[in-house]
Formats: structure tokens, C-alpha cells, sequence
């Protein structure tokens, strides 16, 4: 099976560790996980993940300013926001800034698999 | 007296003792079977499908019994059959301490009546309470929302009881988890619980036991502070309202929340526990 390799980029351990959990035993694997996004940068710049899953608001560095950041490392870099704010313009900015896509917290192991899964289509 | 459930009045009232009622929350547990429960007994659903149906309302918006119809196992015609039959088969508190022997039917009913009046008046006092307050519209979707979520996180009932505005204190033996909003205006909303209720909604919430007091259920809490605010900030959205939240953080002190003026306090029944929602505009 194609391995994804993914990094995720939250404040909350939880998420992280949810996030884990849900792409255990799939053909996600989780090569690194940030809770800061000046980490997450540098850490994307090491691991060049295929897929980032970027918390949006975050202490420091928010998420918005983490994508400019990572983007400007890789302006093909594939990152997603996952954020429990739904805002139209919340969303609006992230695509507008260069995400891929958003999924809006919280999600089950079901709709976060079909997600990823609908998002290896277009990565 | 505000909002409660029956079994809190009857204790209040000295009708029945704590075992008493214990007993008969014990009794429902034994009885009483959700609709996916109940589908599966009836040979509905598959237990798998159950469980991918239960973590699914434990994390969405969605009802059960949309749920059910969305999983694509029960038509409209079963569902209307199981609710039918929950409804025949529910175990009451009343029910289920005459079943214990600790009233009887006719106290049951006597005091039901009571309850009943009582619940109307609390209800319409809880709506003036809303319309009262410094920001209703902000106040509503805060309390709303919070009931709505901690239902899911710690699987049981919760119910709003009393709606008033105070200095913001955090009562002891609770820990306060915030999150501050910005924008159009400025708002923090916090949950105020003890580490038991605490412990409950961070296990629900992440799905695997948690130790009481641990780093563990101070973040996940604290992210489920997050969701709580992120979706007012979308529906508050739809009213015109734009505003945008601060990360969520915790504190065991009496923190006011900036110079907020106002604190909007609910007082949530979570189980057998008490918790405050509180919102400072």
C-alpha cells in the first residue's frame, strides 16, 4: 500500500493524538507532529511531508502565518487547515493564503479517513 | 427554584434519600437502551455499524436518529418502529423508584404534578433571565452550544438549571477553561468544572481513559473550549457578528477575564454534577 506521509501541526496534544489514532493501520503515516508552528516549520523543511494538517489557531505563530511560512520553503507544499472555526472568512483566507483545503473540527475516524483519502486524489 | 431534573427535586424535597436515587439511575442504565442499542437487539444494525454510529454522534451535529437513516440500515418505517418501542420500554426515575420501592405510584404522581408546575415557571424564568442579560444573542449561543457539546463528551444528560450575571469567581474546587474572542466585539466564554466532570469530557472527547488532574484533560478540555468557540464564532457569523478566536487556556485562579465587564453565569447540571458556563461581554 502507497504510504502518505503526513505531518500534523496542533497546540493540543488531544488532536494529535486523535489524529494518530484515526490513521493507525491506514496508508497514512505520521512522520512528524508539532505543536508550535515555528517548529512546524522547520520540522517541514527536514521531513518534506506529502500532506500537512495545520491547526489555525495556535499561541506565537498562528496558522495562517505557519502556511506562509511553509510555502515559501515549498510553494507546491500540500497543506490543509484543520481548524474548529468555520468561518466564512476564516476559510476564505486560508484558500486564499494557499491551503488546499479545510476541514473544520471536530470530525469521527470515518469522515477524517474519507477525507484524507478524497485528499490523496488531487495531492 | 431553576430548572432540574426530576429526581434532583425529589431529593430537594426530602422525598427520597441519595441511595434512593442512585438506586433508580441504576435501575435506568439496566433498562434503558439508546436507539442504536435497541437496533441492535431488534437485529437492525450490526454492532460494528453501532459503534461507527455512536462515535459519530459523540463528534457531530447530528441526531441519533439521523444518524441512523444516514448509515443506510434503517428505513423510515424501522426507525418509527424503534421509537415506538423505546418509548414503550423507557424506564422513567419515577417508574424505576417505584420499582425499588422507595415511593409509590401515587406519590410519584403527586409529586410529578408539582415538578411539572415548577419546570414551566423555571422555564419561563430562564427565558427572561436570557432576555435580561447584558448580551442575549451572544449569551444563548455560548450556553447552547456548551450544553450541546458536553452532552456528546460525556454521553449523559445535561441540563441548563439557572441564568444569572456575578463578578466572575471562580467557585473552588473547579478549574476554569477559556477562550477569549475578538473582533466585532470582545467575548471570552469559559467552562468552569470539577476534575470529575473534567476527567469525563476529556475521555469522551478523545476516546481512551485519562488520568483526573492530568496535562491530558487540561488540553483536551481546553480544545473542546476551542470547538465550543470556533462554532459560536460561525453561527454568530451568520447574525453579522464576525469574531475570531484566541487560543484557548486554563487556570485554577480567580482570573477575570481582561476588563470584561459583565459575566454571564450558567449553572449546568452535567449527570449528578454541577458546572458553570460562564460568558464575560
Amino acid at each position: 500500500m502507497a504510504r502518505w506521509r503526513v505531518m500534523t501541526v496542533d497546540d493540543s496534544a488531544a488532536i494529535l493524538t486523535i489524529i494518530a489514532a484515526y490513521l493507525e493501520d491506514s496508508e497514512f503515516e505520521v512522520v512528524a507532529a508539532e505543536r508550535d508552528g515555528i517548529m512546524a516549520v522547520e520540522r517541514f523543511a527536514q521531513e518534506r511531508p506529502d500532506i500537512v494538517l495545520l491547526d489555525l489557531i495556535m499561541p506565537g505563530q498562528s496558522g495562517v502565518e505557519t502556511l506562509g511560512r511553509i510555502l515559501a520553503i515549498d510553494p507546491d507544499a500540500f497543506v490543509v487547515i484543520v481548524s474548529s472555526l468555520g468561518t466564512e472568512d476564516a476559510v476564505h483566507e486560508c484558500l486564499t493564503s494557499g491551503a488546499r483545503s479545510f476541514l473544520q473540527k471536530p470530525f469521527t475516524r470515518d469522515d477524517f479517513i474519507d477525507f484524507m483519502r478524497d485528499l490523496t486524489q488531487v495531492a | 427554584m431553576g430548572s432540574m431534573f426530576f429526581g434532583q427535586y425529589l431529593l430537594s424535597k426530602g422525598a427520597i434519600n441519595r441511595e434512593a436515587l442512585i438506586d433508580a439511575i441504576e435501575r435506568q442504565r439496566n433498562t434503558n437502551l439508546s436507539l442504536v442499542e435497541l437496533a441492535v437487539r431488534e437485529g437492525c444494525l450490526e454492532p460494528q455499524r453501532a459503534d461507527a454510529i455512536l462515535t459519530r454522534y459523540r463528534t457531530s451535529d447530528a441526531g441519533l436518529e439521523e444518524l441512523c437513516l444516514e448509515y443506510g440500515e434503517i428505513d423510515h418505517e424501522k426507525l418509527n418502529e424503534l421509537c415506538r418501542i423505546q418509548r414503550s420500554d423507557w424506564l422513567r426515575i419515577g417508574a424505576a423508584l417505584v420499582a425499588g420501592e422507595h415511593l409509590t405510584r401515587d406519590q410519584v404522581e403527586e409529586h410529578l404534578a408539582a415538578f411539572h408546575e415548577l419546570q414551566r415557571e423555571a422555564d419561563q424564568q430562564l427565558e427572561a433571565d436570557f432576555r435580561a442579560c447584558s448580551d442575549p444573542e451572544t449569551a444563548r449561543t455560548f450556553v447552547e452550544l456548551s450544553i450541546f457539546h458536553l452532552k456528546r463528551f460525556t454521553n449523559g444528560p445535561v441540563k441548563l438549571q439557572a441564568l444569572t450575571e456575578d463578578g466572575g469567581g471562580l467557585s473552588s474546587g473547579r478549574r476554569r477553561y477559556a477562550q477569549k474572542l475578538v473582533g466585532d466585539r470582545e467575548i471570552c466564554c469559559a467552562l468552569d468544572l470539577p476534575s470529575q466532570v473534567a476527567t469525563v469530557v476529556a475521555q469522551g472527547f478523545i476516546g481512551i481513559p485519562v488520568e483526573d488532574d492530568s496535562e491530558v484533560v487540561i488540553d483536551a478540555v481546553c480544545e473542546c473550549v476551542n470547538i465550543i468557540g470556533g462554532h459560536a464564532c460561525t453561527r454568530l457569523e451568520a447574525n453579522g457578528v464576525r469574531l475570531r478566536p484566541e487560543p484557548p487556556f486554563s487556570t485554577e485562579s480567580d482570573e477575570r477575564a481582561g476588563d470584561l465587564a459583565s459575566s454571564i453565569r450558567a449553572c449546568v447540571m452535567a449527570g449528578e454534577h454541577e458546572l458553570d458556563v460562564r460568558v464575560f461581554v
